[in-house]
């Protein structure tokens, strides 16, 4: 049976890859959150999770608004890199799970997740700003196998805290009904806060992203509790994406063990990374 | 576009969210910035910006605010941040610019308010 072993959440910021692209790990404004990835790049390392869940969002590259998915699911033995306007970073494809993810597609939607599943999905910094930082040695390929989770946080409505918490529930149960022997890593990417439009712009909550990532931990449930508007008001508009974290937080179960937080955002936004284990598994 | 997740009478001030009409009223702009990801795009849109805001059948309002660079206009019409960015950074202002001006600053007087340089 597959097992989950842990979570990871991650900032996703394009900012972020263009670092890793041009090997600037200490740069001195970045360096304590470049650092922060070292203790997961260590115990990814260590563990070497089969497969890694990947909740994100697509930043209007693979997807346009006017046929636009709510949860979009990634089935393909191999993900492209997008070009988001800049041409392709400099990563391979990314290697998929075909069979996992068919069968995490199956038991999601009979899980009343109506997902839409995709069979060609461009990544991009969405998704390739963590696992670059998380596994940036990829010179003989992704060590992990990456199953991609798109979520739409950009056009209204968007899906409800609770329901990225339900969606890791229903991920728990996909895992543990996959019959193979696979140890399974999930990630949330995102925020934390942030705005980046409107007179708002700049907009950040250390405090609050303090509270979050406290809360994540220990009392996801409250977190589920809280409205978009919530979220909108206490992080910003664009750091409401942290929802995703909850996804992460809810595949997990309530015997965890938090290894590693780090918290940086000097700039635009307040960057934040945390890794939670599985205790049991 | 009430639901009980948001309140829209009620977002603090300087948010608009995409939804509803202006969703729709933004969608050609947006697929105008959604295009430029392709090298062709941005090539065409910079040898003649007149003739791809034809293309893709803008309002005038917007051919106005694109032509002047109101990035804050922009939005206030349902233009998303993700896809503009990548129309302002192709007229030359990057994410900090693009948000200093939607703030009604200088790209200087924003980065003074942050705790890095944004180099």
């Amino acid at each position: 049976m597959a097992r989950i072993i842990g979570g990871m959440g991650s900032p996703h910021a394009p900012s972020i890859g263009a670092l890793i692209d041009a090997g600037d790990w200490d740069s001195p404004e970045w360096k304590t959150l470049m650092d922060g990835y070292r203790p997961m790049q260590d115990w990814l390392a260590h563990h070497k999770p089969d497969i890694a869940i990947l909740i994100y969002n697509d930043h209007v590259t693979s997807f346009f608004f006017d046929r636009y998915p709510t949860f979009a699911l990634s089935v393909a033995a191999e993900h492209p890199i997008a070009d988001e306007g800049f041409g392709p970073r400099p990563l391979p494809p990314v290697r998929g799970d075909w069979h996992f993810a068919w069968h995490l597609a199956h038991s999601l939607v009979e899980d009343e997740f109506d997902l839409t599943i995709c069979q060609d999905m461009p990544l991009d910094h969405g998704a390739l700003t963590p696992i670059s930082a998380l596994w940036p040695d990829h010179s003989k390929g992704w060590p992990t196998a990456i199953v991609p989770i798109a979520v739409n946080v950009l056009q209204f409505p968007v899906p409800t805290p609770r329901r990225l918490f339900r969606l890791g529930k229903a991920l728990r149960r996909a895992v543990e009904s996959y019959p193979e022997d696979k140890k399974v890593v999930i990630l949330g990417t995102g925020g934390l806060s942030h705005q980046l439009h409107g007179e708002r712009f700049g907009f950040k909550n250390p405090e609050w992203d303090h509270e979050f990532l406290s809360l994540l931990e220990r009392d996801p449930e409250s977190l589920a509790s809280l409205r978009t508007q919530d979220y909108i008001e206490r992080g910003g508009a664009e750091g409401a994406e942290v929802v995703m974290w909850l996804a992460m937080r809810g595949a997990l179960s309530d015997n965890i063990r938090k290894l590693h937080v780090n918290y940086h955002g000097p700039l635009h936004t307040g960057f934040a990374q945390i890794l939670l284990e599985e205790i049991g598994a | 576009m009430a639901g009980r997740q948001i309140d829209p009478d009620r977002l603090p001030h300087g948010t608009y969210l995409n939804t509803g009409q202006n969703a729709m009223q933004g969608l050609k702009v947006n697929r105008l910035c959604y295009d430029l990801r392709k090298q062709s795009e941005r090539d065409a849109f910079l040898a003649d910006p007149e003739a791809r805001m034809q293309h893709y059948e803008l309002a005038e309002a917007d051919r106005e605010l694109i032509r002047v660079r109101d990035w804050l206009g922009l939005v206030k019409r349902g233009a998303n941040v993700f896809p503009l960015l990548r129309l302002s950074q192709l007229c030359g202002d990057g994410l900090a610019g693009t948000g200093a001006q939607m703030r009604g600053q200088t790209l200087e007087q924003y980065l003074a308010t942050r705790q890095a340089s944004g180099k």
